[in-house]
């Protein structure tokens, strides 16, 4: 569901945090500083931080940091945690080699 | 605040961003509409990367050489965001006498519009790039072409055109559009109206439904393409990639992970619940596709595919540039899949079209009337 | 393509019942998980469940695991291990990984009990080697058999914490602090008051401020914080540990309903990214069912009711069901899940100050606070009662869901009636023989067979031990209070064992009998 949000709203100008060098998304080293940085430059849904910053893009796909995240964009937005809809989900649930990806079975076990 | 602006832009992708911030550079007051919760939400931020000349239809060939010359190779110092550019060429690859076939047409015609393109044999595209399997034997080989991260060009052009004063508004879905007194003066979206001296049309696929409001039809039609990504790997190489039959394209981040572009052959003819949504025999055949070329990634791990409308122009090239039927509209549309690389030289041309007139770039064999029928 | 009636993903709780109760009604039905092993978190859990019979209460979560799996199994139930459901598509089709190779079927249902993941807090340190879910602690001990660490902190005063943290001590952790930003804890009082007797201090509105350690976790700080959960300067405390458990709740594991494009919403009540649906599991995706944590965090007893629910529901939905025996399916179930939800802990409860029990007494705030209930509130619980003899001490005083103790007593002594989150009391009339399957009956280890006066100035109090080694008749040591303090002397009068007690040992002390109704652990004098 869409709500129209004024970007230009102003939110206030980033503050530097003495915790700001902590590390959030662990898999893709993304720290707090960053992602409160990016949301004063803009990116102010879960999809846009994941874009631009890669939190999320790593090999548990969001699983650990994303609402940690979420918890930092809402409070530099000043919105509760819930109005932020969490980034999409993607095949495939767990990373998967590509050859095995691949390697589509045929009914009976046999390979394409 | 006042829903007017000089310039309304409908469609908050690369082309509405970059578009927004070449006007704003202009000292043009400018909005921009997304449709969408996010910005750059359709193909900007679902491609493959490409910043390529070659393969490309000789209209819009100058186009993105513009660009590459002009706007590309100091793009991240400008919107102050990496947008990993790399100009390390394009390989599109061949393995069979048809394939060479259709890379020396494709090269030929390049070449006549004044592109350094030229045909490489197997032996030659392993010393480019080392990876390739023995099976490839014969390439297209494009030394300025190259690559770059659309998220963070995209979001990069927002990034920007918003510090310069655009306003961006998101989750806004425009209805309609409407002329006063013969102009295009008014867009009309499902909670508001804005008053706009001009009006951009980049809406992607949304476009052709939006052009129609004021009587104007752009033929094209939603294609899904899909791509997928691994985990981060050992650097390997620069280039770009495609191949003749284009089974995938693709490329080496700057991460480390390598994105692929694919197909399954059933484009145009999948079903969507909504959004788009990965076919499920799509991924594995881009995979095996990708191994035949690079066997060496048959164990990288696979973490996210996606989906992505594009919007195919019915002669594969975008519609651009202003409409005389329509004073105050200038469409954007019909990338068909490589908008994404000609997107900085899109937006300084249009701007440059809105603010004096004129364009540097001859732009009109993009022009909306062009559609014939073939008898 | 490979054609299933029913495919369920997830081989926990939920997905075993919704399986077992469509293969019942004739489905084709296959279980995938990613997991070498099957049950989900129910293997990992070794304690005794809550609730009453027709929940498995008393039965521990490993034993109710092999249940399910030998049910499902005499059902012709397929359940594939080492099965990841990398994606579910249009036409409910998902794409599993087996091995090299990856398998596309369809299911003509599909219901998704995929549980939930562990969320984590950020702390300086927090990537540390050493700091780990307490979930990920449960995994190892049960599963693997490994010990996660020599001295432990825990973080998170839920049922999970105060779960893992027995675990813990079980395995022969010390646990130096269990900790919690929350003014009062947040799991049942049972299971906070038998990790209180053993000594474990309870931190509450206290949280971590780092962990210390360069390569891996030597040290952890906490501190207190203020209503706004902020630092108080000056209240930090340092603790030598190897070992950081987190246990801050949990998310559930929606994403394969996402991407298929079900409608979800973020509901913090449930924990956040759920699939919307009805009380049967149903989403607005045709013939895709949820259940289990996956819709919601609850725990393992609803998850089987809702994966039953979901399974009879799909039944129906597949034309193996009629509309009328739907309804009496659904609606037994429904009482079945009625009935754990209530009482204090409810779901409609949560984050409620309850101030009084159902009886109308004053909650314990020392329990609450501490973990553990003072010497001068016990008395006024129901459970708790004098006379001449052996009888049963029950330190049960929040309305949870649980009964078995009713059940247990042959003689009658204790009764809770038919409200199943009453507080258990004594018969006055019926007499106490001493059997002992009282205390082993108790999920939360809160009954005690005391006798008050033995004749000699001594008292001999009977409780549930469930660590080893188990100390012998003749052993002397320290009877720890309700605090975990030491109390007196006492020396070990008694052990049993019993196959009914259920791997609950049942320790007879002796202790000087002004210290009855005070002394509630063991600890004998070589540890």
């Amino acid at each position: 569901m869409s709500n129209v949000i004024d970007r230009s709203r102003e939110i206030g100008p980033y503050i530097p945090a003495p915790d700001d060098d902590r590390i959030i998304c662990r898999c893709e080293e993304v720290t707090q500083g960053e992602i409160r940085r990016a949301v004063h430059e803009g990116m102010w849904t879960m999809t846009e931080i994941r874009r631009y910053l890669r939190t999320g893009m790593g090999l548990c796909q969001g699983q650990t940091c994303g609402k940690l995240v979420k918890g930092i964009v809402a409070r530099e937005l000043g919105v509760p945690m819930a109005a932020l809809e969490p980034a999409t989900s993607r095949v495939p649930m767990r990373p998967i080699e590509m050859r095995v990806f691949a390697n589509e079975a045929k009914e009976g076990g046999e390979h394409e | 605040m006042s829903n007017c602006a000089e310039v309304v832009i409908i469609g908050g992708g690369i082309i509405g961003c970059a578009t927004a911030y070449y006007l704003a550079k202009r000292g043009v007051d400018v909005i921009v509409l997304e449709g969408s919760d996010h910005i750059g939400n359709g193909g900007s931020s679902r491609n493959g990367g490409g910043v390529r000349q070659s393969g490309r239809d000789p209209r819009e060939l100058p186009l993105v050489m513009y660009g590459i010359k002009n706007f590309w190779p100091t793009l991240s110092e400008e919107l102050e965001a990496d947008c990993e550019y790399h100009q390390d060429g394009n390989l599109r690859l061949g393995k069979s006498e048809k394939h060479r076939q259709i890379l020396e047409g494709l090269t030929e015609r390049a070449q006549k519009a004044g592109l350094d393109v030229t045909m490489i044999d197997g032996d030659e595209v392993r010393r480019i790039n080392p990876y390739l399997s023995g099976e490839v034997t014969c390439a297209s080989w494009c030394p300025t072409d190259g690559h770059a991260n659309p998220l963070t060009t995209t979001l990069g052009y927002y990034k920007t055109a918003r510090k310069l004063g655009v306003r961006f508004i998101t989750g806004e879905n425009v209805t309609e559009l409407r002329k006063r007194k013969g102009r295009l003066v008014e867009v009309i979206t499902e909670n508001n109206r804005y008053g706009a001296g001009s009006v951009v049309l980049a809406a992607g696929l949304g476009s052709r439904e939006l052009a129609a409001t004021v009587g104007i039809d752009i033929p094209m039609q939603p294609a899904m393409l899909e791509a997928l990504v691994t985990e981060a790997q050992p650097p390997m190489f620069d280039q770009m990639l495609g191949t003749a039959e284009a089974d995938f394209y693709g490329h080496q981040t700057k991460h480390g992970s390598f994105v692929f572009g694919g197909s399954s052959g059933l484009e145009g003819f999948t079903r969507d619940n909504g959004t788009p949504i990965c076919y499920s025999k799509t991924a594995p055949c881009i995979c095996r596709g990708i191994m035949k070329y690079f066997p060496h990634l048959a164990d990288a791990k696979i973490v996210r595919t996606w989906a992505g409308w594009m919007d195919k122009c019915a002669d594969g090239v975008p519609v651009l540039g202003t409409v005389e039927e329509v004073p105050g509209l200038i469409l954007a549309a019909g990338f068909t899949g490589h908008g994404f690389g000609i997107a900085p030289a899109v937006g300084d041309q249009l701007a440059e079209l809105i603010v004096t007139g004129n364009t540097t770039v001859d732009i009109s064999a993009l022009h909306y009337d062009r559609f014939r029928a073939k008898i | 393509m490979k054609r299933y009636d029913l495919i369920v993903v997830g081989a926990g709780p939920s997905g075993l019942s919704a399986a077992i109760e469509a293969a019942k009604r004739g489905l084709r039905t296959v279980v995938f998980d990613e997991n070498e092993k099957p049950g989900g978190q129910l293997f990992k859990q070794i304690h005794k469940f809550f609730g009453s019979r027709e929940h498995r209460a008393k039965i521990r979560g490993y034993v109710i695991g092999q249940q399910l799996l030998e049910e499902a199994d005499s059902l012709g139930v397929e359940v594939r291990l080492n099965a990841t459901v990398i994606g579910l598509y249009q036409d409910k089709e998902v794409v599993v990984k087996l091995a090299d190779e990856v398998v596309h079927c369809k299911g003509d249902a599909i219901i998704i009990a995929t549980g939930a993941a562990e969320n984590m807090v950020t702390f300086e340190g927090w990537t540390l080697p050493g700091v780990i879910g307490a979930g990920a602690a449960q995994t190892m001990m049960n599963l693997h058999g490994i010990k996660p660490g020599q001295r432990v902190l825990m973080l998170g005063s839920g049922n999970v914490g105060l779960v893992v943290s027995f675990q813990l001590l079980q395995c022969g952790c010390e646990v130096v602090a269990l900790v919690d930003a929350a003014p009062k804890i947040g799991g049942y009082g049972v299971h906070a008051a038998k990790i209180a007797r053993t000594g474990v201090p309870f931190y509450l509105s206290h949280t971590i401020v780092r962990a210390e350690g360069d390569d891996c976790v030597t040290g952890v700080t906490i501190a207190k914080v203020d209503e706004h959960f902020q630092f108080i300067p000056g209240t930090e405390k340092k603790f030598e540990v190897d070992t950081i458990c987190l246990a801050v709740g949990l998310s559930p594991m929606s994403q394969l309903l996402k991407m298929a494009g079900c409608k979800m919403e973020d509901n913090p009540r449930r924990g956040g990214q759920v699939p919307i649906c009805d009380a049967y599991g149903r989403t607005s995706l045709a013939g895709v069912f949820v259940a289990g944590d996956v819709s919601g965090i609850e725990e393992a007893s609803s998850a089987m009711i809702e994966g039953r629910m979901a399974g009879i529901a799909a039944c129906e939905y597949l034309g193996f069901m009629e509309k009328e025996e739907l309804a009496a399916q659904l609606a037994s179930q429904e009482r079945a899940l009625d009935g754990l939800r209530q009482g204090m802990f409810a779901p409609q409860n949560r984050g409620r100050a309850v101030a009084e029990t159902e009886e109308g007494i004053a909650v314990s705030a020392s329990l609450l606070r501490h973990g553990y209930i003072s010497d001068d509130e016990i008395e006024r619980f129901p459970g708790i009662t004098h006379r001449a003899g052996v009888h049963p001490v029950m330190e049960c005083t929040q309305n949870i869901p649980c009964n078995p103790c009713q059940d247990a007593c042959p003689k009658g002594c204790i009764s809770i009636g038919a409200n199943i989150t009453s507080l258990p009391v004594v018969v006055e009339s019926a007499e106490c023989m001493n059997c002992g399957m009282c205390v082993a009956s108790c999920s939360g280890q809160a009954i005690f067979l005391v006798e008050e006066d033995c004749g000699d100035d001594t008292a001999t109090v009977t409780l549930p031990y469930e660590f080893l080694p188990l100390p012998a008749a003749g052993t002397k040591g320290d009877a720890l209070g309700r605090s975990g303090q030491r109390v007196c002397e006492a020396e070990v009068v008694g052990v049993r064992s019993a196959k009914a007690f259920d791997k609950t040992n049942l320790l007879t002390i002796k202790v000087p009998k002004e210290y009855a109704m005070k002394a509630r652990f063991f600890r004998s004098m070589h540890n």
